[in-house]
C-alpha cells in the first residue's frame, strides 16, 4: 500500500543525503512538491502517480544541489571579496587625492613657475585621469572581465590580483625615481608624479578585479545555469 | 516546444515581469508561465528556486515567509527597485529583438 507521507519523508532523506540544506531550500522544495502532488491528485491521478510525476518534475537532488551550491556558499566570501576591493579602491582614491592633487594643482595654478600650457594640461591630466580610471574601473570592470564560471579559479585570480596589488605598491614605493641630492629635473619630477599617480590607479584596478569577476559571474550566470541544468 | 536556450534566456525577464504584477511563490510562478505559454515553456520545477535565490542575492527581488489562505506555509517573492530597473532593461532588449524579427518576417511576405 502506497504511503504518501512516507514517500515524501524518503524523498526528503534523499535530498538531505545529496546535500540540499534544511530548512532553506529543502523546505521550499517540499512545499512545492506537496502543492504539485495536490494539483495532480485533483486532476485525477492516484497519490502514487501524483508523487511520481511531482518528483520527476522537481528534478534530481544532485542537480539541484549543484545549482544551489553556486549561490549559498559564495555569498559570505563575496562580501569579503567586495570589502577587500572597496578597501583597495578607497585607499587608492584617498592617496590619489591626498598626494597627487597638491602636486598637480601646484603646477597648474602656481604663477611663479615657468611652465607651458601643455605641461599644465598634462599635470591636470595626471590628477584627473587616474581618479577617473579608478572610479570607472570599479564601476564597469565586470563588463570587460571574462565570466569565469569555475569558482575556485575565479577566487584564485582575485586573490592573485590582491597580492599583485600589494606587491606593486611595495615595488613602486621603493623604486620611485628620486635623486639622492634631492634636486629634480622637470622631467624627473613629472615622471615621479606620473608613477606616483599611476601607482594608486594600478592598485585600484588590480584590487577591483576580484569583485569585478564575482559581479560578472553573478550577472551572467542566471540564464546560463538554467540552461546547463536543462541540458 | 520552445527551445531550451530560449527557455533559459527568458527565465529572468519572465519572473521579473510576473512579480511586477504582485508578489508570488515558486509553484504559482511555474503554473502561470505554463498556462500563459500553453505548456510550451517548460522549466524543471526545482531549477526555478536557484534562479529565484540568485535574483534575491543580486537584490532584484526579496522574499518573505507567510501562510496561504489554506494554512500552507509559502515563501513569497516580490520585486525590488533594482528588479524593476532590470525588468525595464529586459523589456527594451526583448522588444528590440522582436522588432527586428517582425520586420524581417514582414519583408518575406512583401
Amino acid at each position: 500500500m502506497f504511503d504518501l507521507e512516507q514517500s515524501i519523508a524518503e524523498w526528503r532523506r534523499q535530498m538531505l543525503a545529496a546535500g540540499i540544506k534544511t530548512p532553506v531550500p529543502l523546505e521550499e522544495l517540499e512545499i512545492h512538491l506537496r502543492e504539485d502532488i495536490a494539483q495532480q491528485m485533483q486532476s485525477g491521478f492516484s497519490a502514487q502517480q501524483a508523487f511520481g510525476i511531482a518528483v520527476k518534475k522537481i528534478g534530481q537532488a544532485l542537480e539541484l544541489k549543484r545549482e544551489f551550491k553556486k549561490i549559498s556558499a559564495p555569498m559570505e566570501m563575496q562580501k569579503i571579496i567586495k570589502l577587500a576591493g572597496v578597501i583597495c579602491v578607497a585607499v587608492a582614491l584617498f592617496c590619489q587625492l591626498l598626494f597627487c592633487s597638491p602636486l598637480a594643482f601646484a603646477f597648474v595654478f602656481a604663477h611663479g613657475l615657468r611652465v607651458s600650457l601643455l605641461t599644465r594640461i598634462f599635470d591636470l591630466a595626471v590628477l584627473v585621469i587616474p581618479v577617473a580610471i579608478t572610479v570607472l574601473s570599479w564601476k564597469y570592470n565586470h563588463k570587460l572581465l571574462p565570466v569565469i564560471r569555475n569558482q575556485p579559479l575565479r577566487r584564485a585570480v582575485g586573490i592573485v590580483c590582491y597580492v599583485g596589488c600589494l606587491l606593486w605598491i611595495r615595488f613602486v614605493l621603493f623604486h620611485l625615481p628620486t635623486d639622492a641630492t634631492g634636486s629634480f629635473a622637470l622631467s624627473q619630477f613629472l615622471l615621479f608624479v606620473f608613477l606616483f599617480g599611476s601607482e594608486w590607479t594600478v592598485m585600484a584596478i588590480l584590487g577591483g578585479v576580484g569583485h569585478g569577476l564575482e559581479k560578472a559571474a553573478s550577472k551572467k550566470s542566471a540564464a546560463i545555469d538554467l540552461l546547463a541544468s536543462q541540458s | 516546444m520552445i527551445r531550451k536556450e530560449l527557455v533559459a534566456a527568458s527565465a529572468e525577464p519572465l519572473v521579473l515581469s510576473l512579480l511586477s504584477k504582485g508578489e508570488s511563490y515558486g509553484y504559482a510562478i511555474i503554473q502561470e508561465i505554463n498556462a500563459r505559454s500553453d505548456g510550451k515553456l517548460q522549466w524543471t520545477d526545482g531549477m526555478l528556486y536557484p534562479v529565484l535565490h540568485r535574483m534575491e542575492h543580486r537584490g532584484l527581488i526579496k522574499s518573505r515567509w507567510a501562510e496561504s489562505e489554506t494554512g500552507r506555509k509559502r515563501k513569497y517573492y516580490s520585486l525590488k527597485k533594482d528588479g524593476k530597473t532590470a525588468m525595464a532593461k529586459h523589456h527594451e532588449q526583448w522588444s528590440l529583438v522582436h522588432g527586428v524579427l517582425a520586420g524581417l518576417r514582414k519583408e518575406q511576405y512583401v
